[in-house]
Order: C-alpha cells, then structure tokens, then sequence
C-alpha cells in the first residue's frame, strides 16, 4: 500500500487576506460542524454528535488530508483507499481484525480455508465459500476469481507486477497478447480455484490478500470506476454517495454479520469521509468534535500538538508503522544515473530537519526495510550517522568529483503538509551542495499518477511507503526492475540492478513461515541497497491515533497495515 | 465582477477643458496644473510616500539578507541555534514549532516551518510582489492601449471583434480565470514565441495578470477614442495624408495619455493584491520563490502558535495597496476632477 497520498474592493480583499485567514484557519469549527452534520448521501448523522449512541449504530465522520487515489476497488493504492476498499470488498484472504503483530496474520476471506500449495510452491489450490452474495444481492461464483485479476491487470494498478511477475500467462494478458489468465483455473460447480506461478512467491498468499483482489461480480467494468455505481463486493460495508475529492460514504452492507466470514466482523457504525482542505483543518476538527476520526496517513501540525496532547491527550496515541520515507533519484538519467551524484545528496540530507518538519514523528533511518521488519539491518549507515550532523562539505565535493555540478533538477513534490515542506527542504539542499534545483509541487490527489508516469522519467522527489504486508519483499516491490510499468509505476526511480533481481529471484521464493531464516540475506540486500544510494531514505514515521471523544477509545483496532480499523469503531 | 465606471462623458481627459474649471495662470500646461493639484493633496502624498517606502526597503531586500540577515530567502535553518540574549535557541524545535519575532538582526520575525528567516522572505516576497505588479501593470496598459485605441478607431468589424474578446474576459471572474491559467501554466509553463517561461518563474503570474486586465483599461480608451477620432486635429491630420498608424500614435493616443495614467497606480495595487490572491491559492508565485500570498498560506497551519507569519506579510500587503490606491484616487482628482474610475472586483 500504500502510498500515503494517503491525500468589494481591493482593499477589502487585502484586508481578507491580512486577517481573514485567522477565521479560515482558526474558525473551521462552525463550518465543519455543519458540514459534518448532512453526510453526501444526505442522511441524518454528523460525525459523533448526532449518531446513535450506544455500540450497537450511529454515523461518524472520518476526515482525510488528501482523498483516496482512485475508490475503484482494483486500482486504489494509497492508505486512504485500502481503508475502505479491505472491508468493503473481500478478497480470498485476508488479514485478521487485530492490532498489532496479530493484524499481519492471514486468514481465510472468501475461500474456505488455507490454499493447498504444491508443485513445489508454484500452484495453489482454493476452494471459494458456499451462499456467498455481493452487496448488490448476486451470487458470488468462482470465475469471479479470474475476472477480477484481469480486471487488476487492465485498469493497470500499480503494484501489477505482483501479479504479471508471478501468476503464468498474467504478463501475457496485460501485454495484450491473450484473452485470458492461462495460469489461473475456476470451477462454478465445485468453486475450486487454482493459481499456477510461474515461479514459488513465498509471500504470495499476501498477494492474494491484497484488497485490489477482492473480489467483484464478472461483468463489471474493465476500466476504472470513479462515480457511482462502484462494482459491488463482498464484505462488511459499501462505498457509496461518492463526490469526488470531496466526500464518500462507507455505509454498513445490510446483509452481512459477524458470522458470514469468521474473523470479518459486521461493523458497528456507519461512516462519512471528507476530505478537508488541509491537515490544520482535519486536526481541528476532531479536537473540538465536530469530526470524529483524524487519517491515520496524516500528520497533526506540530503548532497544534500541545493542544491535543493537553485538551485530548485520553483519545490521542502515536504509533510506529513499518513505513519509509525517502526522496527517490532517478537512476537512468542525469544527475541521478551517477552513484556519486546520489551519494553527495545522502551524504547531505539532513534526516533530523525532516524530522522537524514532520512534527518530530520520524525515526531516522537509512535503511529501505524500516525497523520491525524481517532484514533491517543493524549495521551502520555507509554515509554517515541518521540522527547525526550531515557532512555537506564532502557531498559538495561529491558533486564535483561526479561532474554533475551545475545540472538542472527538477524536483517533484505533492503539495501537502509537511510533504510540501520537505520538498523545499530538499531542493534548497540540492542547491546547497551544487546542483541547480527547482520544486514542483502538484496537487496532492494527481502526484503519485504523475509521477508513476514513465514518460515523464521524473529527476527526483518525495516518496513513502506503508506495508502492504509483513515481508521485506513488499518494499523491494519499489526497487524491482520488474515493477517498472508506462503508468502508476511504483518504482520512479527506475532502478534496474542485476544483482538486487538476482537476490530478489531467491528472496521473494523463501516462504513466509521460513522468513525469519532469510533474515540476513535480506539485510545484506539492504546494506548493498544503500550503498549503492539508489534512493535518499530518511524516516520511519510514526502514525497518529486520534479520535473525536464520542468514539470509544478503548475499543478501536489499530491495524498495522490498514492503520484504523472502521469495524471497529463504536460511539460510546 | 470588475466593472469600470465613467462619467457621462466617458471619462474625458481634454485636460485643456478641464483645466478651465480651475482659472490657471497662462502658460501653464494640463500637467503642470495636475500636479499642482497633487501637490495640495496632502493624504495622497503621504500615502504615496508610504508605497515608495515599502518598495525602497523591498528593494533593498538583498542588503538586508547578505548584511544583517546573513541568509538567504529559501535558505532551510531547521536544525540551526540561534543565541539570543546570551542563551542558544533552535530556530525550529524538535517537535517542528519554529522560533517567533526575536528583534535582532537574524531572525527578527522569526522563522518558518523551514527555519527560513521570515525578515528576509518578507522583503523578497514584496519584491516579487511589487515586480510582478509593474510588469503585469506594464503589459495591461500596452495591449489595452494599442487594442482600445484600434477598436475606437477602426470601428467596423475589428472593433466588433476586439469589444467581443473584451467581453468575454470581463464576462470571467478575475480570480477564477487566473486560476485556471495559473494552474495550468504552473506545470508546463508558456511558451511566448520568442522565449519561453518557465513554470516556477515570475513572469507567469505577472503575464496572466497583465492580461487579465486588458479589457478594464481597453475598454474605457476605446470610447474615449470613439469621441476623438472624429475631432477636427484628427480630420486635418487625415486631410494632410498621414497614415493610420501615424495618426493613432501622433494624435489619438496622447489625447488618451490622462486616462492611463490615471489607471497605472489602480492597476498596480490590483496587480499586486491579485497576485497574492492567485499566490495564497497555490496559482501564483510558486515555491520556494516568497511572496506575501504565498506567506500567508504559508502561516496558516501555524496560526495558533505563530500568528505573525500570517499577519505580516497580510499586514504589508494592506499598507501597500493602501498606499498605491489612495495616491491614485490622487492622481485621478488631479488629472480629472470629475472622472470616477474605480476597478472594482
């Protein structure tokens, strides 16, 4: 996952500007409390204030810095989508309701039980649940299976080459060159699945729990849904009332109950997400409860921290997340496609000033694999010390041994706080140590479909990723020469290195359950990752937990991959 | 929307007539005279003194930066101390709030959320404002005045086309058109022909704005010249064989001389506070280039702890088109007592 995109008179106007502002940022309570009051759908709810009360109901009001990518349930990629797209269309597998560790454990969505894997890790054998019905009432069968894949693999998701580099005839099918899925066989009558691969995935049980592979009904349209009507799924809740970058409703599906599918439970509140206009505004809004949950994918401004930690600190929590925040260079084209011009810039980058800008919620860290995840290594960094003083005077003389002094760089940045921040941080650095840089910062909704634009073979600029699933190799998915695709490509820096495909042909083979014992290899794959400076990694992040005082605290499930659990919420 | 208004006589600027309501001495030209009625002005002097010390102190920005600032506008000080009153202190804190005003040479209205010194970028931010207001100003009267005088002139079909293009420009919000241009030139930037501007350059904001006001300055020269073209200097200049070129630049246009000057000072103080509107709204001046729009947007996130950042910068942009505004209600008075011209969005 995820990217966190998450997402009169002159005189009068000068005088708006001047003081006006005070009332835009200070005052948004008024106006988010009558907005959170209608709901798009036009219901009766609005946020934790007029919901039902009790565990049983009642309507809350999510807000998010920067909206969703796309809703569509195969193409969406950021953490603000995945939130909404895991419980609203259920895949084969899925991931427990639970926090902590507990929540990277995969268990049985729709099929009945654990695949049989044989032929040496290459096929895997599923059975799909009886009686199970799509939210729009239909019969879910077993061919659904392989339509939904293709539909993956024609709206182009960006992490596609989960799928092309593993499941047989997958790439074939995306390249146009054949009809239909060869590797994947569905039975109607028994609703036996099979999935040959062209090679073992130790971590393709994930893949198949991916939420991009829940499952729709066939016939849905094989090109990206963003309005009304999304393809209806099997699951908990439904996404509906969408108005896009504005407003959408995750409203619970009628017939589901806890006991549908053990382990997925019913959830207990409807939903409203908005998206406010900033992160100052979002806070805001739940500190004086007139929003009920802050995106777990933002950042609450550090202006307003002692606020929340004095007036909310008993529904304000911050937790570690397997994340990595880094500034991607591009290896194929200059200045970047020189080692010594991507070393300068990591020799340079300051990670303690990032930190500040994020609130002081970073771990600094060098390292591509974040802490807590199998194959972080121990060692110390190749060009200084994270948490300590940079040495710009040898990256200035880094860029002038690389011959790169003087080149122009264009840096990409999504106009988002603090994202927005560290872009000019970053470009006056780049300045700093010799290049010629100059920000571009886009809107935040259009930056990863921009920059994940081949064409565009961007120079350098801001990047993160959230695990989509426990395994060091979902983070090599950034640097593998095989996930390089014309759009949505995850991998803008186009590193290409025989040396990580070779490591990665072995790695991505060893099973989940034998992780632990490819440990060290992996870390040798992350030490040799970052001397080779293919990417300027600089932060952990820490995520917010942070909630109106109408949510019971105590009862919400923090999960590791999809941040706040919304099955979990309920009004006290 | 902006409307212009003029008097019923379309805000004529025969100062040779007007000057006859006030009995000058002979020999004394319609200039001369306006100036003097200037000079008798005493707020609008005052205010005009003020706009030329704001863009005496923004121009004098890099002095400030290099000597006593000893920083630059887009330099990042985020883990730099700073000692005041013998104590050191971090320009931003770990927990990312940024040090306030501390009345001394660096820092001395504190820093940003990227330690920038807010001094330095206010300086520089009015800089760019105030450029981007006089270009915009100067390509607004260029096109108005060769488009107005044309269509006035010519009448016939090219007015009809050229007062059509005006109204349609007029028909868009100014905002929302700039906007639109703003940000979609902001990725991409234009290309003019003969040179090409970049997106993150100043010169985008200061071409959009310039061309959005065309039709308020064209519009009002359009009918004035309607009036002139059929004076009797114009009828000889005809009669002696000049050419239509000659007799727009030679007779019409220094008869058209008042109205423009007049709407220089307003369409600067429009430029200007456009600019920042179209900089507050992410389609002006891009970052990390300052300008007071930009710096406002900027501070808003930190307005519970750091409220000068938004302040400032909202308070030099009041006391700047204050300032170029009441000098041009005093230059219009001197110019054409009886003239109202206002741009009024």
């Amino acid at each position: 996952m995820h990217k966190t995109v998450t997402g009169a008179t002159a005189l009068a106007v000068a005088g708006a500007l001047a003081l006006g502002v005070a009332a835009c940022g200070g005052g948004s309570s008024s106006s988010s409390n009558s907005g959170s009051s209608g709901g798009s759908g036009g219901k009766t709810s609005g946020s934790g204030s007029s919901g039902t009360s009790g565990s049983g109901g009642g309507h809350v009001t999510v807000v998010q810095g920067t909206a969703p990518d796309y809703l569509d349930p195969q193409e969406g990629y950021t953490t603000q989508a995945a939130n909404a797209m895991w419980i609203s269309y259920t895949p084969l597998y899925t991931y427990a309701h639970k926090a902590g560790q507990a929540g990277g454990q995969v268990i049985p969505g729709l099929a009945q039980d654990y695949p049989q894997i044989t032929d040496g890790g290459k096929k895997y054998t599923m059975t799909l649940r009886q009686g199970l019905k799509f939210s729009d009432g239909k019969a879910v069968k077993a061919s659904d299976f392989p339509f939904t894949v293709q539909r993956v693999l024609k709206v182009k998701w960006g992490g596609s080459s989960f799928i092309t580099a593993y499941i047989k005839g997958a790439a074939d099918y995306a390249g146009g060159k054949a009809k239909d899925i060869s590797g994947i066989t569905a039975d109607d009558s028994t609703g036996k699945i099979t999935v040959e691969l062209t090679q073992a995935y130790g971590a393709f049980l994930n893949v198949l729990a991916f939420p991009n592979m829940g499952l729709v009904p066939t016939g849905s349209p094989m090109k990206t849904v963003t309005t009304d009507p999304l393809p209806s799924g099997v699951g908990p809740y439904m996404v509906k009332n969408i108005v896009p970058n504005r407003s959408y409703d995750i409203v619970r599906n009628p017939k589901w109950t806890d006991t549908t599918i053990p382990g997925i439970p019913a959830g207990h509140v409807d939903l409203t997400v908005k998206i406010a206009s900033n992160t100052q505004t979002e806070a805001e809004q739940v500190l004086n409860n007139s929003a009920d949950v802050f995106d777990w994918g933002d950042q609450i401004p550090p202006s307003l921290m002692p606020q929340v930690q004095s007036q909310a600190g008993d529904r304000f929590k911050k937790v570690p997340s397997l994340s990595t925040y880094y500034f991607f260079m591009n290896t194929q084209n200059k200045p970047f496609n020189n080692q010594q011009a991507r070393e300068a810039v990591i020799t340079a980058l300051d990670r303690r000033a990032l930190s500040r800008l994020n609130g002081g919620n970073f771990i600094e860290t060098c390292w591509f694999l974040p802490a807590g995840m199998v194959g972080h290594p121990s060692s110390p960094c190749p060009y200084g010390d994270p948490k300590g003083k940079p040495n710009l005077a040898k990256a200035k003389q880094l860029v002038q041994q690389s011959g790169m002094a003087g080149t122009e760089v264009t840096v990409w940045g999504q106009n988002r706080d603090p994202r927005k921040e560290f872009t000019a941080y970053y470009t006056d650095l780049l300045n700093k140590i010799g290049f010629k840089a100059k920000q571009k910062v886009i809107a935040d909704t259009q930056y990863f479909p921009t920059i994940g634009n081949l064409k565009l073979h961007p120079q350098t600029g801001f990047a993160d990723w959230n695990q989509d699933f426990p395994n060091p190799s979902d983070f090599y998915l950034l640097l593998d020469k095989n996930t390089i695709q014309t759009t949505n490509n995850e991998n803008p820096g186009e590193v290409q290195d025989p040396h990580i495909q070779s490591e990665l042909a072995y790695l991505n083979k060893v099973p989940a359950s034998k992780l632990q014992s490819a440990a060290s290899r992996w870390a040798a794959l992350d030490q040799y990752t970052a001397k080779k400076a293919y990417s300027a990694v600089y932060g952990q992040d820490v995520k917010p937990m942070f909630y109106s005082n109408k949510i019971d605290f105590s009862k919400v499930i923090f999960h590791p991959l999809f941040g706040t659990d919304y099955t979990s919420l309920q009004l006290k | 929307m902006a409307t212009t208004e003029s008097t019923g006589t379309e805000f004529t600027s025969d100062l040779g007539t007007l000057a006859g309501e006030e009995h000058a001495p002979p020999g004394i030209g319609p200039y001369r005279l306006a100036a003097r009625r200037l000079r008798r002005n005493k707020v609008a002097l005052a205010f005009g003194a003020l706009f030329l010390l704001i863009v005496i102190i923004c121009l004098l920005a890099p002095v400030y930066a290099n000597h006593i600032a000893h920083t630059t506008p887009s330099a990042n000080h985020l883990t730099d101390q700073i000692r005041i009153d013998g104590k050191l202190k971090d320009v931003v804190s770990e927990s990312g709030i940024p040090t306030g005003p501390t009345w001394h040479g660096r820092f001395f209205l504190g820093a940003d959320t990227n330690g920038r010194d807010v001094a330095v970028r206010l300086l520089y931010g009015g800089r760019n404002s105030l450029v981007i207001g006089f270009i915009a100003t100067f390509i607004t009267m260029v096109l108005a005045t060769i488009l107005g005088t044309a269509a006035g002139y010519f009448r016939g079909w090219i007015d009809a086309i050229l007062s059509r293009v005006f109204d349609l420009l007029w028909a868009y919000p100014v905002y929302i058109l700039g906007i639109a241009l703003g940000v979609s030139l902001a990725v991409g930037g234009l290309n003019l022909g003969v040179t090409q501007l970049k997106g993150n350059s100043l010169g985008v904001p200061a071409v959009i704005i310039g061309f959005i006001y065309v039709p308020y300055v064209a519009k009002p020269i359009r009918g004035q010249v309607l009036g002139l073209r059929s004076r009797e200097f114009v009828d000889a200049a005809r009669a002696m064989g000049q050419g239509h070129t000659r007799i727009m630049f030679g007779e019409i246009i220094p008869n058209v001389t008042s109205t423009i000057i007049v709407f220089i000072p307003l369409i600067i103080a429009n430029a200007i506070l456009t600019e920042a509107g179209l900089s507050y709204l992410g389609a002006g001046v891009q970052d990390p280039n300052p300008s007071w729009g930009t710096m406002i947007s900027d501070g808003i996130r930190l307005i519970p702890s750091a409220i000068h950042l938004t302040l400032v910068p909202g308070m030099m942009l009041v006391l700047c088109v204050l300032g170029i505004n009441v000098f041009g209600d005093g230059v219009r008075d001197a110019m054409d007592p009886r003239a109202k011209v206002r741009i009024e969005h």
